[in-house]
């Protein structure tokens, strides 16, 4: 994160440095955070233009309580989802953590992984494998793990407990796990 | 601890998040179990491997365009307040 004081001072002084500061620290996570909920690069490309706008707008109100990250990630977040559900309606998570899945696929992957890493397309097979997952548990996995937020903080953007940003982020990761894990398995075997 | 319980506290374990008793005793599970260390390991390089390919950037046509009109945007806020 940055130094958010200062960068607000600048901001509000319209500094172009400090624009320039804002877009190239923020401007590729809103972007990722909205295509990972709106799928299609033209809308994620909007909620981003969406984001900054209302920023500026706020700018002079904001008042540092939340951190300028978390708070574009919360538009962003309540952006790309108010456009998706005008056109589809999002599926309801299953929050219960006793029905915890167990792991299926018990394989290592060292060897077929490390084989394998030239020889497939690795972004396509990990944007495949999260896009699998529900829109509820993708969000806290990208926040966590990719992004590297907190737990308060991934909370916050999604306006969610910090113990059910625990479940998510561990269901996500154990259905990842097991979709991967085929995946790279039955690639080594083919390769054997 | 039994396998079931390590799966249960498996995210907690990697980010460290557990009291000690608890690491002791899902070290000791580790040590004799060898699916749950290949769960484990899996686990984590799946993490990894998101937190190190999963950085996608905006395409740089769509970058451009998107930083030529919010600077505008910006710049011409500035005015707006001053009126």
């Amino acid at each position: 994160m940055t130094d958010d004081p200062q960068l607000l001072q600048q901001l509000r002084q319209r500094s172009p440095e400090a624009f320039q500061r804002l877009f190239q620290q923020y401007s590729d996570k809103v972007y990722r955070l909205a295509v990972s909920i709106v799928q299609n690069e033209d809308d994620a490309e909007d909620v981003v233009q969406e984001v900054f706008i209302r920023f500026f707008e706020y700018l002079d109100r904001f008042e540092g309580r939340s951190k300028i990250g978390t708070w574009l990630y919360r538009v962003a977040y309540n952006a790309s989802i108010d456009r998706v559900r005008k056109q589809r309606v999002l599926p309801v998570v299953d929050e219960d953590i006793s029905e915890m899945p167990l792991p299926k696929q018990i394989h290592a992957w060292s060897d077929s992984h490390r084989m394998t890493m030239d020889q497939i397309d690795l972004v396509g097979q990990l944007e495949a494998a999260i896009r699998t997952l529900p829109e509820s548990l993708r969000m806290v996995f990208l926040l966590r793990d990719v992004e590297e937020l907190s737990t308060q903080d991934t909370a916050a953007v999604l306006n969610i407990t910090p113990g059910a940003v625990k479940v998510r982020l561990h269901r996500a990761r154990l259905q990842l796990r097991e979709i991967l894990t085929g995946t790279f398995a039955e690639t080594g075997q083919r390769n054997e | 601890m039994e396998c079931n319980e390590l799966v249960q506290y498996l995210s907690d374990y990697i980010d460290q998040n557990l009291e000690d008793d608890l690491i002791q005793a899902a070290k000791d599970h580790l040590s004799s179990c060898h699916n749950c260390r290949v769960v484990l390991d899996t686990t984590q390089r799946t993490i990894f491997l998101y937190r190190e390919q999963g950085k996608r950037t905006i395409p740089a046509d769509r970058r451009q365009r998107l930083f030529d009109q919010l600077q505008e945007t910006f710049l011409k806020s500035d005015q707006d307040q001053g009126n």
